[in-house]
């Protein structure tokens, strides 16, 4: 559960309540003559910035330099409508442009290492973290309870050759920085870069973030997240709504695009193998699906039957399958599905897609008695399997039935 | 960590406690623990304390903090292993209450609960290792050791010794369920397992990999070791890293799982699954075990020629690319390296249908796409001839005019849900009959059948002035036969009449929705919170109703028009089976529920009276009480549960109409019930059309 924060909401509302120095911004959406005061007032140049959940705007060509309005308004326009990596601008927004001869990376995230929170930072600001070589970035871990002291930000950035006049100003900011990262609830933030003015002072001049949900402190105060252009099916969109109405049970569904296999799948570990298992043996699973921790009855009733309205009349093949489950009553869950699809098939008419089925845990065999009873009632035709065949060999042979289907179809 | 090897962790006389014990999950989980191992010396939950969890090898105690279960828990039994439950927002302060208390007792806490923040992970990793209290979590199954045959947590699910037998494969994986999965998939090689252990799968693992590796190292029955992998954290390569300088003398068996997630750029359900620097994904982890390895992963089909080069790459490990695969690179390593076979027999693994029918579609499939049913093995075979009986009837939407599951009839016996009626008529009672004929389950206990009967006997009558008595006397004054008055009897029964019952189990179902109540007929501490905070929602709804002058919504079964003038007012047949209940020393947590209920109004000034808890609520309460098993199983619908409540109230009152046809044709005069036209009144003027 996390939430993504970007640039925007940062300049919004995060920066100035931490005292983060940032560059002055004004929103795309401004009146025009407010625009033209902002240029005005920042020395007639800024930045047009693309409000986008995600990484290597610049790239993409979504974020560029105007000297004059004229250019400005066309870029705002041009700008809100440029995809980067896949994602769908919300907005876009102008930026002072700040003139630097140094830009710094900074980050603090949880970190595997440490098993607590750490400080990276690095002189080579600007460019992905990843391409920068070892040598040049500095990292060490903060106390969770004492915080980061900003003589230890001091000695990241003395160990790393910073410019001595500078120490003093970037370790206080990278205080307000963890001020920020811990009493937002983030687990990761990155600031990158800092542009450094002739005069030493430092500009936060681009962030992202995630929040982790699970923290009380992400609600506290309450800041306000847009909504992002997610590229997300009408399936996932409805899914997300009824994963998100419970924590009583899983309810993940992620689109692959497949056009055979829909694979009702339970346990998030097991559900990501059996795909991967489906995917290089052919099978062209529609979605990858995580159904686990045992969901009661009417949460799993309702997760079948958004998977069958929107896949069941295209799909070639159902596949039910999870390993040994520890907690999930295999009878509840089944008997929940078999409802879903009968109540499909009095809706919607009679299908005629075969069902291949993988199970062990809780209450198995009347699960599987359940699913048999109905499978024989609607007169699908099926082949189940018990825990004694392993559930990878199972997807093996649900991907190859389900194209021995399409080739006999084809014949 | 402060554990030195494998066994540290968990082994034979460790003592575990378990927190918020009375949890769904958590209870189920203990009980089943303890009868594999009968190691839970006891368990925890806020305002549980003096509770017990009912198990078959004895109960397990409840206290109320862990505090308490410290300072209760004889000192051969205190526990060194804890086991939290907990939810998310309390995981932070049962850690901090077990460090306090705990100390230098406590060696290792496993966290089951999911979605614990990051933050308080950490923090909770940072006060542990400074009070020397090795972390298992969070988000951990728990630990099983086969060899001491010892579990925490639900590794092994209901049936730990099947997977688990003992031998010498630790497998140590980031998801719980393929702990169990890849030990039941070893026995195929003729591997046991020595340790399961899921590490868990957040953000921040608390006992890393690095770690693990070295206390299987140093365990003795330890021989090989099986890693399931996910995307998130660099756990591998800080591991390899160590064994580089301390070596591993253990063959590893690798299966690294997520790199669909990378291909399609989504994030799995795990939180530790966001892939975050290169490190941590799929791709790199399966490349940096590869270069450890100098092998490339296995490969099914190829046939691997011996040597020392072979050797000397199998004496580090492999990593496979199916799952089902681990137990063949397993068979490969013990043969090349010459270690022995836990078991002499094994089963190799292989596609095994239960069930099949393809119909005309396995007719024109190839033959290996159309399988023949293979054989269930045991224990399932016998599951699946002794359910197959009675599943055999349907629970499943069809034609039932010819169908019935309620009733049968061979020619020779009349049945009632598959029991013969006649050892009914012989053996039972007409309560336990009627609880079959609309439950399909016969009652729990002599209890339950004796509350039954009782409800019916209650509602057959409340004197000659109810409706449905004068329905009934009303049929007889026309001169109508026994039928047709039992039928006016029905007839004058509706929602407000008779049918308020039904409305009750409604109300209970809602207000006990969040509420995990296994036993209704057992004490649970929350009722009177509960009953608070109904009372007050509802004084809310009634104040902001009465200010926008509409109607409001009545609790259903409170009150009496006549037993209503005391300042606590009871109905006399709600008292008989309320004596009767606690006289068994049982509870209704139900009509408990509504006594605490009465007096929250009467205390919030929704009332001015203590209101009886009339005999709708009661019969509601019991029915519902002997419905609950079913309902909590999803067994038995809502609908039925509120019809039978409803019917028991019917079926007693239709009796009780047949009574008054009786006395009434016997004694009445011919039409008395007819009102005379002098002592009927008009409120509209005569008109002229």
């Amino acid at each position: 559960m996390a939430l993504r924060v970007a640039e925007l909401t940062f300049l919004e509302y995060f920066a100035s309540r931490y005292n983060i120095p940032v560059p002055r911004h004004i929103s795309g959406a401004a009146e025009i003559h407010e625009i033209k005061k902002s240029l005005e007032g920042w020395g007639g140049e800024a930045i047009v910035k693309a409000d986008v959940m995600s990484g290597k705007r610049g790239k993409a060509g979504a974020v560029v330099g105007v000297k004059n309005l004229r250019d400005a308004l066309r870029e705002v326009k041009r700008v809100s409508s440029v995809e980067v990596n896949g994602k769908m601008p919300r907005t876009a927004y102008l930026v002072e442009k700040i003139p630097a001869g140094l830009e710094i990376y900074t980050a603090i995230t949880y970190n595997s290492a440490f098993l607590g929170p750490s400080l990276t930072v690095s002189l080579v600001g600007g460019v992905d973290i990843e391409e920068v070589e070892e040598d040049k970035k500095a990292t060490i871990g903060i106390n969770t309870y004492d915080g980061l002291d900003a003589y230890q930000a001091g000695e990241a950035f003395a160990s790393l050759g910073c410019p001595k006049d500078l120490i003093s100003n970037m370790s206080r900011v990278m205080v307000l920085f963890w001020d920020l990262f811990i009493s937002c609830g983030m687990e990761t933030a990155e600031i990158n870069p800092w542009r450094i003015t002739p005069e030493g002072k430092p500009y936060a001049c681009d962030f992202k973030a995630v929040i982790d949900e699970s923290n009380y402190k992400a609600k506290v105060p309450a800041a306000v997240f847009p909504e992002y252009p997610e590229n997300i099916s009408d399936f996932e969109e409805e899914m997300a709504e009824w994963s998100a109405a419970s924590h009583r049970g899983q309810a993940h569904v992620s689109s692959l695009e497949g056009t055979k296999i829909l694979p009702l799948l339970f346990g998030g570990g097991v559900s990501t193998i059996i795909t991967e298992t489906l995917e290089a043996a052919g099978g062209s699973p529609i979605f990858l699906s995580d159904f686990g921790g045992n969901p009661p009855y009417e949460r799993m009733l309702g997760t079948a039957r958004i998977c069958f309205s929107h896949h069941l009349a295209r799909a070639k093949l159902l596949l039910i399958l999870g390993g040994k489950a520890n907690n999930t009553f295999v009878d509840v869950t089944f008997q929940a599905i078999a409802d879903a699809l009968i109540s499909y098939v009095e809706e919607n008419g009679p299908v005629d897609v075969p069902v291949v089925i993988g199970r062990g845990g809780p209450r198995l065999v009347k699960g599987l008695l359940a699913m048999k009873q109905a499978l024989d009632y609607l007169k699908l035709p099926y082949v189940i399997f018990g825990p004694d065949t392993p559930v990878t060999m199972v997807a093996e042979y649900a991907a190859k039935l389900v194209n021995g289907i399409v080739r006999l179809e084809e014949v | 960590m402060r554990a030195g090897n494998l066994a540290d962790l968990l082994k034979k006389g460790d003592w575990v406690a378990v927190s918020n014990i009375t949890g769904r999950e958590a209870s189920h989980v203990s009980a089943v623990s303890q009868k594999y191992c009968g190691n839970i010396s006891g368990g925890w939950a806020l305002g549980k304390g003096g509770q017990k969890i009912e198990t078959s090898k004895g109960d397990i105690p409840v206290f109320a903090t862990f505090e308490e279960l410290f300072r209760l828990t004889p000192p051969e039994r205190l526990p060194n292993k804890i086991l939290v439950y907990s939810p998310p927002e309390a995981v932070f302060g049962e850690v901090k209450e077990i460090v306090k208390y705990g100390e230098k007792i406590v060696e290792t806490i496993f966290i089951v609960t999911e979605h614990v923040s990051v933050e308080v992970t950490a923090k909770i990793y940072q006060i542990c290792q400074q009070a020397n209290i090795d972390v298992i979590g969070c988000n951990t199954l728990g630990i099983i050791n086969s060899h001491d045959q010892v579990r925490i947590g639900a590794v092994g699910g209901e049936t730990p010794e099947e997977s688990f037998r003992p031998g010498s494969v630790t497998v140590i994986s980031n998801s719980g369920n393929m702990v169990g999965t890849i030990s039941s998939d070893l026995l195929s090689a003729g591997m046991g397992s020595s340790f399961g252990l899921p590490t868990g799968k957040d953000k921040l693992i608390l006992s890393p990999l690095k770690e693990l590796l070295l206390l299987a190292e140093r365990d003795e029955k330890t021989k090989l070791i099986v890693l399931y992998v996910e995307p998130g954290g660099t756990y591998e390569h800080d591991a390899l890293e160590a064994i580089k300088e301390d070596g591993l003398s253990k063959p590893l068996v690798v299966y690294v799982a997520g790199e669909i997630a990378e291909r399609h750029h989504i994030s799995l359900g795990h939180a530790g699954s966001v892939v975050e620097g290169s490190k941590s994904s799929a791709r790199a982890k399966k490349q940096v075990f590869d270069g450890y390895f100098g092998i490339e992963p296995f490969r099914f089909e190829k046939k691997y020629h011996r040597g020392p080069v072979l050797s000397a790459s199998l004496a580090k490990g492999i990593r496979v690319q199916a799952l089902h695969h681990i137990p063949k690179a397993v068979t490969l390593i013990v043969s090349v390296l010459g270690m022995k076979k836990d078991f002499s027999s094994s089963k190799p693994l292989r596609l095994n249908p239960w069930f099949v029918s393809l119909g005309e579609l396995g007719k024109r499939l190839p033959a290996d796409l159309s399988p023949s049913p293979g054989i269930v093995p045991e224990p399932y075979g016998e599951q699946v001839n002794e359910q197959s009986k009675h599943l055999l009837t349907g629970m499943i939407r069809q034609s039932m005019r010819k169908t019935s599951h309620a009733s049968s009839n061979d020619g020779v016996t009349p049945r009632i849900y598959g029991y013969s009626l006649l050892d009914i008529m012989k053996e039972r009672s007409l309560a336990a009959a009627l609880i079959l004929y609309w439950t399909g389950e016969l009652p729990r206990d002599k209890f339950e059948e004796r509350l039954a009967e009782m409800t019916l006997m209650a509602a057959l009558t409340n004197g000659p002035g109810t409706i449905s008595a004068q329905g009934a006397k009303l049929a007889t004054s026309a001169g109508n036969n026994p039928n047709t008055a039992m039928i006016a009897t029905l007839a004058t029964m509706g929602l407000t009449h008779g049918g308020n019952g039904a409305k009750a189990v409604r109300f209970l179902l809602d207000s006990f929705a969040d509420l995990e109540i296994d036993d209704p007929y057992r004490e649970y501490g929350e009722l009177q919170k509960l009953a608070v905070k109904t009372a007050d929602d509802f004084k809310k709804k009634k104040t902001a109703a009465k200010e926008a002058g509409i109607e409001y919504e009545r609790i259903p079964c409170l009150g009496h028009p006549v037993f209503r003038h005391e300042a606590v007012n009871y109905d006399p047949r709600e008292r008989i089976i309320y004596s009767y209940i606690k006289e068994s020393g049982r509870e209704n947590v139900f009509l408990e529920f509504y006594h605490h209920l009465v007096l929250a109004l009467k205390e919030n000034g929704s009332t001015a009276v203590v209101l009886a808890v009339n005999v709708d609520a009661v019969i509601a309460s019991v029915w519902l009480g002997i419905c609950w098993p079913q309902i909590r199983e999803k067994q038995m619908t809502i609908t039925r549960a509120v019809d039978i409540s409803f019917i028991a109230f019917a079926l007693g009152r239709v009796a009780g109409g047949a009574g008054e046809f009786l006395d009434h044709q016997d004694f009445g005069t011919e039409m008395d019930m007819r009102i005379p036209v002098k002592e009927c009144r008009t409120l509209t003027s005569p008109r002229k059309l």
